[in-house]
């Protein structure tokens, strides 16, 4: 629905604007489906002179279909997979975190959701050593809790570096995130990667938090904006290669199931999602452990559910071995 | 760039207006003047300013490099906002060095377990002195229930102010002692009132002026914020969305004008498959809101603080007490074992306070 100007493309001139705007004709979409002989005649304007701008109008705005071969050649050449850190996650998500793809973590609160996006980001910036764009709109970003997870794992320089690489941005509300999504678009994520590693993962947590106020109720613009914005984090997915993370909330549907946040139609829009929980287990102290479910995945089985421990991203490889070894012992032990 | 019309926030009617005009995206107003704008829309001159306004200074720039940070640049901020003790050091200690000033804390509670004396406490706290280890600013205090009481202000601050005397060691403390006395204090805590929910979302919209001209202010309580929402309340859903706005507000405040914010909710149980538990009030969507969640709770005769919630802490559970003086901790002798869930409930000892003297 573009609107016609004079200077869109040679030919359309000011006086040719006019005289179709008094046939009614405003936008490309009108021009390109009213029958040219009778506009021409309608307008006085010279048949040739409107089949021309046709010619290029339809040149301009037309999608070109691309061969599936070319698709699955750039697909291949483009795609990464960023590893989240822990390789119970990473069975689930299909060895990681998919770049031009959203993945959704929705969970109830205290589930782990921040903590596995300090993990995700902590790994991108140290191990893979790339940039990483944060989004936080709930104030859970907590710089003193990155500097401990790299301080189990790396010196001081190599702490003070990896915490260069992590671009941080704190919106509160929606047309905020929606200005910081857009910028991000247009220059932000060229600028971001100058410091060294392009950026691959773009991580919103969360995305509920700015929704929800709008939502509902009397308010119609909702779900426009909510849609806006999945609008925008695919498209940067996708043009920039990244993989994008974004958090939600849960509800419970009418069987008692934990289903994620904002509705029906956000639910369409990330390819994978994982539902966090807190173990279950007896006699339950205040523990790090967590049951991931794969609740929905266009690669594996759904509601694969895998075991993690939260501290595991500032561990070391050994100590990782350790941890996973004392707990099948505690299994076994009579308390 | 094609960014929609709709994606900015103009009023409703002037969108629909918009739309109807056939203006979509951003591309097609940015080549147009005010006047001819407000003709062809069918909106008025000063509505049409302020539309060119914002679809032309491309916020991208300016904006975004201001508010853009590296985690290098966050954690230096971090270090310098400091924390608000609670003169509970095993409290202190598990929330890592006290009340994260910049951050939002839920404090959670079956009634009479002590929040609002933990909330006068940190009402207090927030004024010492920057030489004892305190942030040396003013407190705003928003009471929904009619439970601050003066006199026992004046006790908590009476006791601060004696325990600071106590520790003065170098002129510097002791310069700074007599401007931290009891008639200070109280002069430096401002009380406001509010009956039902419209006065609590009213007074934290003029928050940002108020905290914009009182820039020492350090501690927000709101006490509490569950009380004007569970009552008196049809629309659920509509109460859900004025909670999770709200809740936006308030860490955008605390995060721009570098306060902490402290709220206190109600507990109310929650009954399924056969069993009882009691958790916080004000719903599973609210348990979202705050970003750490602190809940009291009893053990017998003993009460215990559980942080349930934090970005950057660990869980831990530790013992309190409230004396004369205020919120205390216990004497070391008698901790005990305090690794119990908060969550699960023990056949409704947690629901009721014990009904013996303390000792």
């Amino acid at each position: 629905m573009v609107v016609l100007r004079d200077g869109m493309c040679p030919g359309l001139s000011e006086e040719m604007v006019v005289a179709l705007r008094a046939a009614d004709i405003t936008t490309v979409e009108d021009l390109l489906s009213s029958d040219t002989e009778d506009l021409a005649q309608k307008c006085s304007v010279s048949y040739k002179a409107l089949l021309a701008v046709r010619r290029v109008l339809l040149a301009q705005h037309t999608a070109f279909p691309v061969s599936g071969d070319d698709l699955y050649e750039d697909l291949m050449s483009s795609t990464a997979i960023v590893s989240t850190g822990n390789s119970s996650l990473d069975k689930l998500l299909d060895s990681g975190l998919y770049t031009g793809e959203l993945t959704e973590l929705a969970g109830g609160p205290g589930s782990g959701k921040t903590q596995v996006c300090f993990g995700v980001t902590v790994n991108i910036s140290y191990q893979l050593k790339q940039s990483v764009i944060y989004i936080d709109s709930t104030g859970g970003l907590s710089a003193s809790r990155l500097l401990q997870i790299l301080q189990k794992i790396c010196k001081l320089e190599e702490q003070m570096e990896a915490l260069q690489r992590i671009q941080v941005y704190r919106v509160f509300d929606i047309f905020s995130l929606i200005d910081c999504l857009q910028s991000l678009q247009c220059t932000g994520l060229q600028r971001a990667s100058a410091g060294g590693g392009s950026v691959k993962a773009v991580i919103v947590d969360s995305v509920s938090a700015v929704i929800s106020p709008i939502l509902g109720g009397k308010q119609n613009e909702g779900m426009s904006m909510m849609m806006q914005v999945a609008g925008v984090l695919k498209t940067i997915a996708k043009d920039f290669n990244v993989a994008v993370l974004v958090t939600n909330t849960v509800t419970r549907d009418c069987n008692g199931n934990l289903k994620a946040g904002l509705g029906q139609s956000w639910s369409h829009v990330p390819r994978t999602r994982i539902i966090l929980q807190r173990f279950e287990s007896p006699g339950s102290t205040c523990s790090s452990l967590r049951t991931a479910t794969l609740a929905k995945s266009s690669r594996q089985p759904c509601l694969l559910k895998e075991e993690f421990d939260l501290q595991c991203w500032g561990r070391s490889e050994d100590q990782l071995y350790e941890v996973s070894g004392k707990r099948k012992l505690e299994k076994n032990s009579p308390y | 760039m094609q960014r929609a019309v709709s994606s900015y926030p103009f009023a409703p009617s002037v969108k629909v207006k918009l739309l109807n005009a056939g203006f979509h995206s951003a591309a097609d107003l940015c080549d147009l003047r005010p006047l001819q704008l407000s003709k062809e829309a069918g909106i008025s001159q000063e509505e049409a300013v302020e539309v060119l306004q914002a679809v032309r200074c491309e916020p991208g720039q300016e904006r975004a490099a201001a508010s853009q940070l590296t985690a290098l640049e966050l954690l230096e901020r971090e270090q310098e906002l400091g924390s608000i003790v609670t003169f509970c050091s095993a409290l202190d200690t598990a929330l890592g060095g006290g009340l994260p000033v910049g951050k939002t804390t839920e404090v959670c509670g079956a009634p009479g377990v002590g929040k609002t004396q933990l909330c006068i406490q940190l009402a207090v706290d927030a004024q010492i002195p920057v030489c004892f280890g305190g942030l040396g600013g003013k407190s705003l205090y928003i009471d929904t229930e009619g439970s601050f009481l003066v006199q026992r202000a004046v006790d908590i601050a009476q006791a601060a102010v004696e325990h600071c005397g106590l520790l003065a060691e170098d002129a510097e403390q002791q310069e700074s002692l007599k401007e931290f006395t009891v008639e200070t204090v109280l002069s430096n805590l401002f009380l406001v009132r509010c009956h039902d929910y419209v006065e609590l979302l009213a007074e934290t919209y003029l928050l940002a002026d108020f905290l914009a001209h009182h820039p020492e202010i350090r501690l927000v309580v709101i006490d509490s914020i569950a009380f004007p929402f569970r009552h008196d309340f049809d629309d659920l859903s509509q109460r859900t969305r004025l909670l999770n706005g709200l809740a936006q507000q308030l860490i955008q405040m605390a995060t721009n004008h570098n306060v902490a914010v402290i709220l206190t909710n109600q507990m109310t149980t929650k009954v399924w498959n056969g069993h009882s538990k009691l958790v916080p009030a004000l719903g599973e969507s609210w348990g979202h809101a705050a970003t750490q969640r602190l809940i009291l709770h009893w053990e017998g005769t003993n009460r215990l603080a559980s942080l349930y919630k934090s970005p950057s802490q660990t869980e831990a559970t530790v013992r309190y007490q409230i004396t004369a003086q205020g919120f205390r901790d216990v004497p070391h002798s008698n901790q005990p074992k305090a690794s119990v869930d908060p969550t699960v409930s023990q056949s409704g000892s947690m629901s009721k306070r014990p009904r013996m003297e303390e000792v």
